[in-house]
Order: C-alpha cells, then sequence, then structure tokens
C-alpha cells in the first residue's frame, strides 16, 4: 500500500473514530490513547503510536465536555501526530507537539458545526408540522458531515507535515523537541494525580 | 433510599410493556447527534423517544405535537439522559391515556436533566475517564512496555498488548455507561413521572466517592511507579548529582504544573513552557542536550 493510500485510509478512520466522542456512542474509541496505537498499527509505528497517543491522552485528559463546552479534539490530535510521524517522516518529538496544536485547533471547526447545525432546528420543526419526521435523516448527515470534515482535516495536517520535513534544517529543533517530549509523561502524570488529588480533597 | 423507589430501581426491564425499550435504548447511543447551541440535545433526544411516541400517539396530529414538544432545549449527560428518556415516556404514556397532564413536563424534564447533568459529568467525565488511562498504563506496565514512560527508547512488545491496554480501558468505562444507559430506561420508566426519579433511589455521592478514592490510588500507585522507574535506570550509572538533576527534573515539571493550574491556564499553557525553554537551551543556545533516561 502507498504512503499516500495509508494516509487518506487513515485519516477517514480517524473521521470514523472520531465520532464516537461526541455524535454517537461515547464508548472512548476517539480517545488518543486507543487511536494513537490503532493508527500506529496501520501504518507499521505501532509502538510509536501507542507512545504518542498515551502521552496525548494523559495531557488531553485535562479537559472535560461539560456544558456543552467544546474541548481541544483528542481525536484530530493523536491522528495528526501519529500521521506527523508515519506518512510525514518527522522525528516523534515534533510530532507530538504537532499533534497536541492540531487538536486544539480542531476546536472552532467543530463549534462552527455546532453552530450551522442550530438552523435545522426551525426546518425540522416544519417538516414534522408537514408530517414528514426525517430526523433519521438530519442526524445521519450530521454525523457524515462531521467524518469527512475531520478525515479531511486530518490529511490536511499530514501533507502539511510532509512539506515541513522538506525543509533544510529542522533536525536544529530535535534537541530542544526530544528533550522536551522526554518531559510530557511527567507532566501527564501530574495531571492525572492533581484531578483526583482536588476530587479527594474537596470539601 | 424509599421502599417504593427501591422497587422501581429494581422493577424488571419488563414493565415497560408496550414500549419498543430495546429500540429507544439504541436510539440513545446517539442522543447527542446533532447537538447545536441552539438546543444542545433535543434532536438526539426526540430520537430516541420517538419509538415510543409512535407507540403512544396513533393519531399522527397528536404523534406531531408530541414530537414538537421534544424538540425543545433539552440539554443533560448523555449516559443518565435515559432516566429522563424513560420517565417522560411513561408520563406521555399516562397522559395519553388520560391519568395525567403534561402541565409539569416542561419544567420535570429540565430539572431532571440538570440533576443528572451534575451527578453524571462527576462520575463519568471527572472520575471514569481519567481511570481509563490509569487500566490502560497499569496493564501496559504489568505487561513490561513502559515505553509509554521512555519516550525515545526502541522497545518492542506484542499489538495484542499495545492495542489491550486503550481496549481494557474501554471495557471498564463502558461497562458502566452501557449499563446506566439501559437500567437509567427501565429506571425512568418505572418512575412513572415522579421528579425525584432515580435521584433518591441510588447512593450517587457513595459512588462518586469511592470513584475519587480509587482514582487517587491508583493515580500514586502509577506515579511511584514512574518514579521507582527513573530511578531504577539511572542510580547504576549516574553520579549523585545527576540522578539530583534527574529527579529533579519531573518535580519541576509537576510545580510547573501547579502553578499553570493555579493561575487558571490549561495543561497546554504548561507543555508549550516546557517546549519553549528546552528549545531556548537546546537549539538555540546548542547546550548539549542529555536524556532523562540512560
Amino acid at each position: 500500500m502507498t504512503a499516500v493510500l495509508r494516509a487518506v485510509l487513515s485519516s477517514a478512520f480517524a473521521g470514523l473514530l472520531g465520532l464516537d466522542a461526541v455524535q454517537a456512542g461515547q464508548f472512548l474509541f476517539s480517545r488518543p490513547a486507543f487511536v494513537g496505537p490503532m493508527l500506529g498499527w496501520l501504518n507499521g509505528c505501532p509502538m510509536e503510536g501507542a507512545r504518542l497517543g498515551i502521552l496525548l491522552e494523559l495531557l488531553y485528559i485535562d479537559f472535560i465536555p461539560v456544558g456543552g463546552v467544546v474541548p481541544p479534539n483528542g481525536t484530530a490530535a493523536a491522528a495528526v501526530g501519529v500521521l506527523a510521524y508515519s506518512a510525514g517522516g518527522l522525528a516523534p518529538s515534533l510530532s507530538f507537539f504537532i499533534g497536541m496544536a492540531a487538536g486544539v485547533a480542531y476546536s472552532p471547526l467543530e463549534y462552527r458545526q455546532r453552530a450551522v447545525r442550530s438552523a435545522w432546528n426551525a426546518r425540522i420543526e416544519l417538516q414534522i408540522l408537514a408530517g414528514k419526521s426525517e430526523l433519521k435523516r438530519w442526524l445521519a448527515g450530521s454525523l457524515l458531515a462531521e467524518n469527512a470534515i475531520m478525515g479531511a482535516y486530518v490529511l490536511a495536517w499530514a501533507a502539511l507535515c510532509r512539506g515541513l520535513a522538506l525543509l533544510p534544517g529542522l533536525g536544529v529543533l530535535y534537541p530542544g523537541t526530544d528533550f522536551a517530549y522526554s518531559l510530557m509523561p511527567w507532566l501527564g502524570l501530574s495531571g492525572l494525580y492533581f484531578r483526583f488529588r482536588t476530587q479527594v480533597y474537596k470539601k | 433510599m424509599s421502599m417504593e423507589n427501591e422497587a422501581q430501581l429494581k422493577a424488571p426491564a419488563a414493565a415497560p410493556a408496550g414500549l419498543p425499550l430495546w429500540s429507544m435504548f439504541l436510539r440513545s447511543f446517539f442522543i447527542q447527534a446533532g447537538w447545536n447551541y441552539e438546543r444542545y440535545q433535543s434532536l438526539g433526544f426526540a430520537f430516541t423517544l420517538e419509538p415510543a411516541l409512535k407507540r403512544i400517539y396513533p393519531d399522527p396530529e397528536k404523534f406531531k405535537a408530541a414530537m414538537l414538544r421534544h424538540l425543545q432545549i433539552f440539554n443533560t449527560q448523555p449516559y443518565l439522559a435515559s432516566f429522563v428518556v424513560g420517565n417522560v415516556a411513561r408520563i406521555e404514556e399516562r397522559a395519553a391515556a388520560g391519568e395525567a397532564d403534561l402541565k409539569n413536563l416542561p419544567g420535570m424534564k429540565q430539572a431532571l436533566a440538570s440533576s443528572f447533568a451534575s451527578i453524571g459529568d462527576r462520575i463519568f467525565w471527572g472520575r471514569l475517564k481519567p481511570m481509563t488511562v490509569q487500566v490502560c498504563l497499569l496493564i501496559w506496565s504489568a505487561g513490561g512496555f513502559f515505553g509509554w514512560l521512555f519516550t525515545g527508547t526502541q522497545e518492542t512488545v506484542s499489538a495484542p498488548l499495545l492495542l489491550g491496554g486503550p481496549l481494557a480501558g474501554i471495557v471498564f468505562y463502558s461497562a458502566f455507561a452501557v449499563y446506566w444507559r439501559w437500567k437509567g430506561l427501565a429506571a425512568g420508566y418505572a418512575c412513572g413521572g415522579a421528579s425525584n426519579c432515580a435521584l433518591d433511589t441510588f447512593n450517587w455521592p457513595r459512588l462518586i466517592k469511592a470513584l475519587s478514592a480509587a482514582g487517587f490510588m491508583m493515580s500514586v500507585a502509577i506515579a511511584l511507579l514512574a518514579l521507582g522507574l527513573l530511578i531504577g535506570f539511572n542510580c547504576a550509572a549516574c553520579a549523585p548529582r545527576d540522578l539530583l538533576l534527574k529527579l529533579g527534573l519531573p518535580l519541576a515539571v509537576l510545580v510547573l504544573h501547579r502553578v499553570s493550574r493555579a493561575f487558571g491556564r490549561s495543561v497546554f499553557f504548561a507543555a508549550g513552557s516546557v517546549l519553549a525553554i528546552s528549545l531556548l537551551l537546546f537549539s538555540v543556545l546548542k547546550l548539549e542536550p542529555f536524556k532523562l533516561y540512560l
């Protein structure tokens, strides 16, 4: 399988897994801890995929989707991180930070989709008044749109990373990114610790 | 817990005879589909309730009116939404039979949604979700994969172990989520329209407290394991000064994260700060880099 085809399939798969975050299921198949090793396995780098996935998960676990807040997207982060490494050819450390940024940058897109869907309510009401109940179609459309947007988003980042890898002198960044990357497990573990510590000591 | 409510919660799923519970249960997995800022989960809520309304109101006009009633603002925690769905289905059923009126339905629906949102967010998003990561890390560690901690090292472990860690977390989490989706539907229906539906039939605070304690203990266990590995991998070949530095760095990261939180900054601020300082020291000033692990 060519690298391009693999990147396209991985992006589409990321789009599918991304639906689990909000719109369908919420079994946590969309979490970076699963998306990372899964896409890593599909792209021939399961170890690095697992590592990128779990480290992104440890940072992204800090965000909770309460009250309609749009948190940074962990699926996009892990998928972009793995593809930046496997398809883009970047170092794992740089791929990690690019993935982290891609997850944050996805939030406005998700916000926009939710805002656009607001206009659907009146149209659905009119349909019901006219005796047609096509809720299933509207919801299927919503799922398809999000799937397509996420897939295209991940693929665009993968292409961007491929271009970035061609830049001369990129290697100068690696000593810095490698060192920062080696500290990320500790940052993630501290997040996990603080999350439960706050809960246990809450009065 | 009152005896009556306890009996309601223990009522068999077959109690709501006549309503397509199974279909509603499957549709409840899409309760957040079409989420929007105008009416939140209203589309998913109406979609979940639709099979019940079709059964309750064979008259198309009454069905239309019922659908429009439930396309209004609705928002709660998706897993515990089932309690509200079941309860509302029962109220509609009783109203259709002339046993109840729908005057209080919107207010009660809103109150239950808010209560279950608060409970569900604490249980699922605040406790169980982070615990899935802990389950994954503990399974990986038990299987000998410490690659999550040793960035940059070359390791090879089996694909089943790599996928098994996160899958175990997902199974652990989904067991709770699917159970409450189903249980909520049956228990909500059994409430028969009570406004305190299932809120006092289960000791939610006790469950929340127990999950917090379990999560905290697992966090401490994982942190100690990581610290032990850090020392174990360095103590044999490191001078005391180097070892101190390598132990001090994770501590510095922890302090940085704590300070970020104190100032209301997210973990990304801390991560960005670590990256910026590292780039400055090792990429710009070109200090000799060193690895946290030998």
